[in-house]
């Protein structure tokens, strides 16, 4: 176990320096002139040659790229995540105000994915092709094709246009004020439950489905144990790892689906951040957003590749 | 069938240019048939699925009204005998520019599919077939490219490349890549020790031969699961680039523009025009990916009533590594 968790780890750690590359191709070379990104073709022909060369300067985009890399990276590791362009509040603050948010949507939506997800799942893969399976079945299907964000709109139009309501627009701590936390969090925990409960419902389904034909439940049935405690204690547990697999690469679909649906709710939370940086064509804000975002989903799937292998030995002797 | 059995997750089928077809348009029209009869909720769906590709093609002669005209008499109008779809806030046309929104959604859909999962469908060929140090770097790459959320990746490179139909295809293609590269791969991984390889490779066929008349062809089942699957996912993160404003520059109708207008629309949005722009990606998406299940069914058997969904393939994949 322990050189498999080392193995993992390093892999980790490698990955997220390619990632950091790519983040930094991506938003600091092909743009070609990040002033342009900042200023906008119109602002940028505005401006003087002195002042493009003095905001190059003031920006530390006039060193070679490989040593703005390595300052990028350094600040980053320093914990120094710099600051917006346009906003006073550096972005380590910023995160800090609203990571929490966004971090509760998303352990919220992945809670919710699994409460509804697998007792569907259940129902579906005891009786297949029953009225229960075919409603599930339907409806998993038509969530994988609803944008959530849309759904997130629907959702407040519907509150508003019936009672009148309209979640809090203020960010509200879970410890000082959890009332209108609560208002704040649900609504995009649930649209981003429900959108990855689909994918684990058909998942879990499937996975039960090819466990139950296995002749070790054949066998536990044949023992004289009853359906339950079959279900229970030999056909769930084996059929929820590659459950858990998905609910990994799932997190990248919560960390992303964020950004809009945040957005569709007015939460104040990380996602919306990012969607000010990209409204606003702050490229050093984004930059550190989209390597932030990166690394959580890599190191969350590290945490979960190391949770298969804890329930999983044939994984760890490999 | 002792000596080899396919093992990994995709099976292998008989060549799809098989010998002695009596002719290629009757071979077409038994394949459609075959198709209705097993799976007619997929054929239902890939018939919604042309006629959302028609009503892109045909969409000036279908829509009533031009989707730019502004009608200031009929402002924020709810829908009614005039406009079936009511009016946005400086009085376009709702029913014509979702009409048109379609253009946007299938083209940008349908390039990145085009340019993205081919790409890496060819990548992954190539990476499968010589294996080694190449295939090594190959799946780093792609891995890093993979450890990105596809929205997240898909905004920092439209942001960083600029508005514009063209950098929309561009940035959703690059997403595509991963997906493309790893399933093809581990298809190519098993085939590549089958005998009639082999013996192809004993007679003397070329690499480039060997990978262009021998593998190719059983790679295309699996490409077509991908890339219809593909399309659906394209579309959902087309209409969400649209609606955070990176998308394709706003007088340009498409579906994620038009949510993201109706925001602007006043403190409560009217809801026909949140309404009706979600109604057109829902059910082009699930069109796409219902004839996606019903293709992988006919072409993969052995996935058949299985889960579908590409994260659902990625996990497999995953599993299975």
């Amino acid at each position: 176990m322990y050189s498999y968790v080392m193995r993992r780890l390093a892999f980790g750690v490698v990955t997220i320096v390619g990632v950091s590359i790519i983040v930094f191709m991506v938003l600091r070379i092909l743009p070609g002139d990040p002033l342009v990104a900042l200023f906008g073709p119109e602002g940028f022909t505005k401006l003087s040659e002195a002042e493009r060369a003095r905001y190059m300067a003031e920006l530390g985009l006039s060193d070679p790229l490989v040593l703005q890399y390595f300052h990028w990276v350094g600040d980053i590791i320093r914990g120094d995540l710099g600051r917006s362009f346009f906003r006073a509040e550096s972005v380590g603050d910023m995160i800090w105000r609203r990571g929490p948010l966004t971090a509760e949507i998303g352990i919220l939506a992945v809670m919710i994915s699994w409460v509804v997800g697998i007792p569907v799942a259940i129902v579906s893969a005891l009786k297949p092709n029953s009225l229960g399976d075919n409603i599930s079945r339907f409806f998993s299907i038509l969530f994988l094709a609803v944008p959530g964000f849309w759904f997130g709109m629907l959702i407040v139009l519907a509150l508003l246009f019936w009672f009148g309501y309209r979640a809090p627009l203020a960010g509200a701590s879970l410890f000082t004020d959890p009332w209108n936390n609560l208002q704040l969090v649900i609504g995009p925990a649930i649209v981003l439950g429900l959108g990855q409960g689909a994918y684990i419902a058909r998942m879990a389904r499937s996975s039960l489905l090819e466990v139950i034909r296995e002749d070790y439940v054949r066998t536990a049935r044949a023992k004289g144990l009853s359906r339950r405690p079959v279900i229970r204690l030999h056909a769930l547990p084996n059929a929820m790892l590659p459950v858990i697999t998905l609910s990994g690469i799932l997190m990248g679909f919560v960390l992303a689906g964020s950004i809009p649906v945040e957005r569709a709710f007015g939460t104040p939370g990380l996602g919306y951040a990012m969607y000010n940086a990209v409204r606003e064509r702050d490229v050093f804000v984004m930059q550190n957003l989209v390597f932030l975002f990166s690394v959580v989903f890599v190191m969350l799937n590290i945490l979960i590749d190391l949770t298969i292998a804890w329930l999983d030995p044939r994984i760890r002797y490999r | 069938m002792t000596t080899f059995e396919p093992d990994t997750a995709l099976p292998l089928q008989p060549p799809l240019v098989a010998a002695a077809a009596p002719s290629r348009w009757r071979r077409l029209g038994q394949t459609l048939r075959m198709f209705v009869r097993r799976s007619p909720v997929s054929a239902f769906w890939g018939c919604v699925a042309a006629l959302i590709i028609l009503m892109a093609i045909a969409a000036p002669l279908i829509a009533p009204y031009e989707p730019l005209k502004s009608d200031f008499r009929a402002m924020t109008k709810p829908p009614d005998g005039r406009h079936y779809f009511g009016t946005d806030q400086i009085g376009r046309d709702t029913l014509s520019r979702v009409i048109h929104g379609s253009r946007a959604s299938l083209t940008v859909a349908i390039g990145a599919v085009l340019f993205g999962t081919t790409l890496g469908a060819l990548w992954g060929l190539a990476s499968g077939y010589f294996g080694g140090r190449f295939d090594i770097v190959s799946q780093r790459i792609i891995e890093f490219l993979q450890s990105f959320p596809d929205l997240i990746l898909a905004m920092a490179i439209a942001m960083a490349l600029g508005a514009g139909t063209g950098t929309v295809i561009v940035a959703i293609a690059i997403t595509r890549i991963p997906f493309g590269g790893r399933v093809i791969r581990s298809v190519v991984m098993s085939l590549k020790e089958l005998s009639y390889v082999e013996a192809a490779r004993g007679l003397g066929a070329s690499h480039l031969r060997i990978m262009a008349r021998h593998i190719l062809p059983q790679c295309i089942a699996p490409y077509l699961i991908l890339a219809t699957t593909h399309l659906g996912v394209a579309i959902i993160i087309e209409a969400s680039l649209g609606f955070l404003g990176v998308g394709i520059p706003p007088p340009t109708p498409t579906w994620g523009n038009m949510l993201a207008d109706s925001l602007n629309a006043g403190l409560v949005p009217p809801w026909w025009l949140v309404l009706f722009p979600g109604v057109a990606i829902t059910i082009t998406v699930l069109a796409f990916n219902l004839l996606g299940d019903g293709i992988r069914d006919i072409l993969d058997p052995r996935l058949r009533g299985g889960a579908g969904g590409l994260a659902i393939v990625a996990a497999k994949e995953r599993v299975a590594a």
